[in-house]
């Protein structure tokens, strides 16, 4: 986290032609590399894989905030997803929005539920906070799942894909230029985010609420802040699921499982390490991918992989980068100058 | 900012060679191998053995040398019984191991979307256990069914329970979608033959526990019939718990299909005697190519009375065979398209193919349910003996015209 | 008067903690709190910070403003500044960092602006980046900018607690026990920090201490706290022979000469 901010060793010119660069350009670069990533995958399926990892960035990138970043343990993340995608499927096919006014409204119903999650945020800690938030969650689905006309457990089918004129992106290699491009701009919001001012006061409410409210930091203000933007992730994802073909929802899609899964996504990449959602996203799509030709076998090496990243890594890969990043600006320091030049130490 | 374009590039290097990984095993499709991609619930206790012995009866060609000297490679996958896993199997199974058949899937809400994927993409499918009226109904030429249609199923006990027990219906059903069409359709036949309205109707989750608040009433309000719409756990605790409140016996208890999968007798033990539900076969069947059937399974996969999932389990996958015999095929990369049509046109030939089922099996071309929804005869079915050792016996079977309940 | 307190009292269930305390802080004034454990002192930060919330009739009046029973950080907004006896640095963010949170309430751009990274974001956080850097430099920290806060020594903790609270800007800095665990080489260096901060920008400066040789050297008034009531008040002089203070610290086993070579020992 601290390492984001961190000076690399590099040609301090180099670094000074460089500060003059807006940080929006390397995700442009970033995003010219990876327009032509279709043309090198073998097949319309590695191209699906690589659209539902776009869209579990999105959403792991936007726990991430409120999770990692804001510190509140919330499992009600997915049912903020739901809400995105089922408000984006009746918006689409109820009211006949396309997709481009749909998806926009829909993060804005899920940021609306996201700050009704964010409520007993203000109350509540750790497990409870857990609980309220599960149960939040599970009424979502559960009111699903007796709605008649979201489908209800049979499933909202016929929403349609993204229109780009006359031509609907309903391929997975046309769908992957949707996907792709929201998932860098969330990334890069993402990082805007949590380099700025509004960054550091989650982190400081992760850290200590007492101290940053003495500090001046609104403390209610900013959790609900941090559980409404990252609701506007989730509702950006589920926007994204839900107009990607076949255009098919169903409740039994955001379940604990999912929860448990898009958890592991964070737990994995590193709790509040910006690149630990990107990370994670990434592996756990692949893993999730890989183990279903061993399906007699999956949920137990599902759950080994969460045992073994808790009790072996519990601050997830971003937490081993991090550790080799710090270190080696230590040594760096350490070799710049030998003795620390303040002589404060404790008794 | 230097910081974010070396770390932005690590990450886009790793994300790439990670998502090129992805696709990296060898699906590169085989010539003259005849593909097909198997996905169902394999989740529940005989799930599994379902996905193995289609997967088995299949590939048992390849002893023999194979249908027309080609042999069968299966690609099995567990989808859960969610929608969005049937989704990614049946992608895999057309894009990346390029098959010529999808079979599959188990819950309705999973086989509904892969009509829609296998439709735009021309693939065959063929499904074998959702019961769901609309999964023939979407218009998809390119869809065939081996299980009963729901729409058949409301009409053979609706019919036997008017005329036998009574018209006073209480329903009580688990929010899933095959319990929902159950009730709906029950009620919507009551309604529509009978101007009868429900004297009781509740909806619960899937995951409910305590279904007595809801069966009191239901005993107060003097049904002649109790409808116990769910999945399995659901039918099982609801038989129980009616016989806790002491509904009497003179109601009627009839349940959803799953009723007959094995664990609801184990599961409920003698509170499931008297329960009746409509399937597609039943392990009592007499005639010799039923009991043959039910041996080998008894052999092969240690399942006493296999139910109607085992039987149109191994039904579906002798009709493909049959069809893949009549189908002329090229097996290259360059006549998958040609072999996939091939394929669907075999299957639309499929006349009269009788076997487990309790009528013939019959498809034909026409994109419609009255084409596609080839197995139009239910048995009704009542518990006599609960626990390991359950016992049923056939009450009526009941065959119906390819338009029936559209 | 830059703060007045009148009549504060806080109780918890049915313990007093603090009872009818007023208190009057001019501009520029050192103050020292003192009092034995348990005597209120920590309390009374925590109801003029707004930890806690006063009990009814008590006012308190900051700058000209009532601020009694306000939120903590709209109290922090208005330019009261404190530490904390356990220091609650954000050990898992940078020393730099730390001081920007402390920086918090004068960073000026909105939440929309941060998210799409305006252009004025990424000024306004150069610019603020470099005052805090030179805000650490004052304090010997510089070099530590990017370092987690966790990594620090203990007193490099008890250092970056007080830039954190500099960094506010406030109007009045109120320190909680800043001498607590600290060598007396050490608690010297703090003091001079303390002293250059307060000349420097010419704060107002309420000290909690146990360390009585501190507060002694560096206030120009003591208020004694005993039992959450205020027993006494005056210069270290006359605190010193205030009899009172003298059994509340001591107990009254001892010897008044006994007690004042203590004190002045100390």
């Amino acid at each position: 986290m601290t390492a984001d901010s961190a000076p690399l060793p590099i040609a301090a010119g180099v670094r000074a032609r460089l500060a003059q660069v807006h940080p929006i350009v390397p995700w442009l670069l970033v995003l010219l590399a990876l327009l032509p990533l279709p043309l090198v995958l073998p097949n319309a399926y590695t191209q699906y894989v690589v659209n539902v990892m776009a869209i579990n960035v999105i959403l792991a990138v936007g726990l991430n905030i409120v999770k990692g970043f804001a510190g509140q343990v919330t499992v009600g993340h997915i049912a903020l997803m739901a809400i995105g995608a089922y408000a984006s499927a009746v918006l689409s096919t109820k009211l006949g929005l396309p997709f481009w006014a749909a998806m926009p409204a829909a993060m804005l119903v899920a940021a609306a539920a996201g700050a009704m999650v964010g409520i007993p945020s203000l109350r509540l800690e750790g497990a409870y906070l857990a609980l309220a938030t599960l149960g939040l969650a599970e009424s979502v689905r559960i009111f699903i799942s007796g709605t008649e006309w979201l489908g209800a457990a049979i499933g909202f089918e016929g929403i349609p894909p993204p229109y780009l004129g006359p031509w609907a992106l309903d391929s997975h290699y046309a769908y992957y230029y949707v996907a792709m491009p929201l998932a860098l701009l969330g990334l890069y919001f993402s990082f805007s985010i949590l380099r700025s001012d509004i960054g550091r006061a989650f982190k400081s409410i992760r850290e200590d609420a007492l101290a940053a409210a003495a500090s001046g930091v609104n403390v209610p203000k900013y959790k609900v802040i941090a559980f409404v933007i990252s609701a506007l992730y989730a509702g950006c994802a589920g926007s994204l699921q839900a107009h990607m073909a076949p255009g098919f929802l169903h409740p039994n899609n955001y379940t604990i499982t999912e929860m448990i899964t898009l958890l592991l996504m964070v737990v994995f990449g590193g709790i509040g390490h910006i690149w630990g959602g990107v990370i994670g996203a990434i592996l756990v799509t692949i893993i999730d991918d890989l183990t279903r030709d061993y399906y007699e076998y999956r949920m137990m090496m599902f759950g080994a992989v969460i045992v073994l990243v808790v009790i072996f890594m519990p601050r997830g890969l971003g937490g081993i980068i991090d550790d080799f990043l710090v270190r080696r600006r230590f040594n760096v320091l350490r070799g710049a100058r030998q003795t620390p030049r303040t002589d404060v130490h404790a008794a | 900012m230097a910081i974010d374009m070396k770390r932005t590039f690590l990450g886009l290097a790793a994300a790439g060679a990670l998502a090129l990984g992805t696709g990296a095993p060898p699906a590169h499709a085989q010539d003259g191998v005849i593909r097909i991609g198997v996905t169902l619930r394999m989740v529940v206790e005989n799930g599994l053995k379902y996905g193995q012995m289609a997967k088995e009866e299949l590939e048992a060609v390849n002893a023999a040398g194979g249908i027309n000297g080609k042999k069968i490679e299966v690609i099995l996958l567990d989808d859960e019984c969610k929608p969005d896993k049937g989704i990614a199997n049946v992608n895999r199974f057309i894009h990346q191991n390029k098959v010529h058949l999808v079979m599959g899937s188990t819950c309705s809400s999973v086989s509904l979307p892969m009509v829609d994927v296998t439709a735009k993409e021309e693939v065959p499918q063929i499904v074998p256990h959702s019961t769901n009226t609309n999964v023939t109904k979407k218009g998809s030429a390119w869809v065939f069914r081996t299980s009963v249609s729901e729409r058949f199923y409301a009409a053979v006990h609706a019919k036997y329970l008017a005329e036998n027990a009574g018209k006073k219906v209480a329903y009580l059903y688990t929010n899933d979608g095959a319990a929902i069409g159950f009730a709906n359709d029950y009620m919507a036949y009551m309604k529509r033959t009978y101007s009868a309205e429900p004297v009781y109707q509740a909806q619960m989750q899937e995951t409910d526990l305590d279904f007595r608040a809801h069966l009191l009433k239901i005993k107060s309000v003097g049904a002649d019939v109790l409808a116990i719409g769910g999945q399995l756990d659901a039918i099982a605790r609801i038989s129980q718990q009616a016989l806790e409140v002491g509904i009497p016996s003179k109601v009627r208890r009839v349940a959803a299909s799953a009723a007959s999968n094995a664990p609801v007798p184990e599961l409920a033990g003698d509170a499931v005697v008297g329960l009746i539900y409509a399937a597609a076969f039943n392990c009592k069947d007499e005639r010799p190519v039923a009991q043959a059937f039910v041996k080998m399974v008894q052999e092969k996969y240690k399942v006493r009375c296999p139910d109607h999932d085992f039987s149109q389990a191994y039904e579906t996958a002798q009709i493909v065979k049959q069809a893949l015999t009549a189908a002329k095929l090229g097996l290259t990369d360059a006549t998958l398209k040609a072999d996939r049509l091939a394929i669907r046109d075999a299957l639309a030939n499929v006349k009269n193919f009788t076997g487990l089922a309790s009528g013939p099996i019959n498809f034909c071309a026409d994109p419609t349910p009255q084409c596609r929804d080839g197995n139009r005869t239910g048995i009704l079915v009542e518990y006599t003996k609960g626990g390991k050792d359950f016992d049923t016996k056939v009450l009526a079977r009941v065959s119906f015209e390819p338009d029936f309940g559209l | 008067m830059l703060l007045e307190v009148r009549n504060l009292t806080k109780s918890f269930g049915g313990f007093v903690a603090v009872a009818n305390v007023d208190l009057d802080i001019r501009e520029g004034e050192v103050r020292g709190i003192i009092g034995p454990n348990g005597s209120g002192k920590s309390t009374l930060f925590n109801l003029i910070s707004g930890v806690y919330k006063p009990d009814a009739g008590a006012r308190v009046t900051f700058d000209g403003t009532d601020i009694t029973g306000h939120e903590s950080h709209a109290i922090a907004r208005r330019g009261i500044a404190r530490t904390f006896q356990m220091l609650r640095i954000f050990q898992g963010m940078s020393v730099i960092e730390n001081m920007l949170v402390g920086h918090h309430a004068m960073i000026r751009y909105g939440t929309a602006a941060a998210v799409i990274g305006a252009r004025k974001v990424w000024h306004e956080e150069r610019r603020v980046r470099a005052e805090m850097l030179e805000m650490l430099a004052f304090i010997g920290l510089a070099d530590y900018a990017d370092m987690p806060a966790g990594e620090l020594s203990g007193g490099q903790r008890r250092l970056l607690a007080l830039g954190r609270a500099m960094a506010a800007k406030p109007k009045l800095l109120m320190l909680d026990e800043p001498g607590a665990g600290l060598s007396p080489t050490n608690v010297d260096v703090l003091m001079e920090a303390v002293r250059a901060l307060q000349q420097r920008f010419g704060l107002t400066v309420i000290i909690i201490e146990h360390i009585l040789k501190l507060v002694m050297e560096t206030c120009g008034t003591v208020s004694v706290l005993e039992h959450g009531e205020k027993i006494a008040e005056g210069t270290p002089a006359q605190i010193k022979d205030d009899h009172r203070v003298i059994e509340a610290y001591l107990g009254k086993e001892m010897r008044d000469d006994q007690v004042r070579a203590y004190l002045r020992s100390a």
